[in-house]
């Protein structure tokens, strides 16, 4: 079997994709990409102590995390609308204030 | 003609330098750490139908998990929640029309042929208020 260390390395090498993201992008869209790369990175991290514990509370636990994403991206997509209506661009930057 | 996305080297891209330098922080902290050899799953039994039990809080599976019945529901909740938080975010108000016809379930249609429309239009708030412009 695979050691549980190679895919907590491979966890938090798409983690750590998705923090470069958004630490260093301004488009709203890739925002949303970047944070499902941070959240499939824990999911590799439940999978992996899942078949590391012989145990399956892991696996079903990384299927409701993957609901709550789309979930979060259901929401995130209607914010980005409202953007994109409100200020004619999906750069995050530009929003600054709580109400216009 | 199709072109290739191109990476522009910049100072923008100095704050991940600190995405770089957690990855090797963790990577380090991981590859250093001791963990015992893996048990891995029975080879007989299914792990599909166990995840499916364990979902359902019944315990017919053949590998051991919990029961996650009552995050199946509060999960259930919460996208609902979120399907009508994003038909609301998406909603467009315009000179106070709702102009997307199904999130107002068809009722402008339905007073411009009946003729309400004036009857509507005095009751509804002044533009002043509300709205998402």
């Amino acid at each position: 079997m695979v050691p549980v260390q190679w895919y907590l390395l491979l966890g938090t090498a798409v983690f750590c994709i998705g923090l470069f993201g958004i630490l260093t992008r301004k488009n709203a869209l890739l925002f949303l990409m970047s944070v499902e790369l941070m959240l499939n990175a824990a999911n590799i991290n439940l999978v992996a102590f899942s078949a590391y514990w012989g145990n399956v509370t892991g696996q079903t636990f990384s299927l409701f995390t993957m609901a709550l994403a789309a979930a979060e991206v259901a929401v995130g997509i209607g914010i980005i609308l409202v953007l994109y209506r409100n200020f004619d661009d999906v750069d995050v930057t530009l929003a600054t204030g709580m109400r216009w | 003609m199709t072109t290739k996305p191109k990476l522009r080297v910049g100072s923008h891209l100095l704050p991940g330098l600190a995405a770089v330098a957690l990855f090797v922080v963790i990577a380090v902290a991981v590859l250093r750490a001791s963990f015992g050899d893996p048990q891995g799953f029975p080879s007989d039994g299914s792990i599909t139908a166990s995840i499916g039990y364990a979902m359902f809080n019944l315990d017919m599976g053949s590998v051991t998990g919990e029961g996650f019945l009552v995050a199946f529901e509060i999960v259930d909740v919460v996208l609902v929640a979120a399907l009508a938080a994003s038909v609301l975010l998406a909603r467009r108000e315009r000179d106070g029309d709702v102009v997307a016809l199904l999130a107002d379930g068809g009722r402008q249609v339905h007073d411009r042929v009946t003729g309400d429309e004036e009857r509507r239009a005095a009751e509804r708030p002044p533009e002043s208020e509300g709205g998402d412009r």
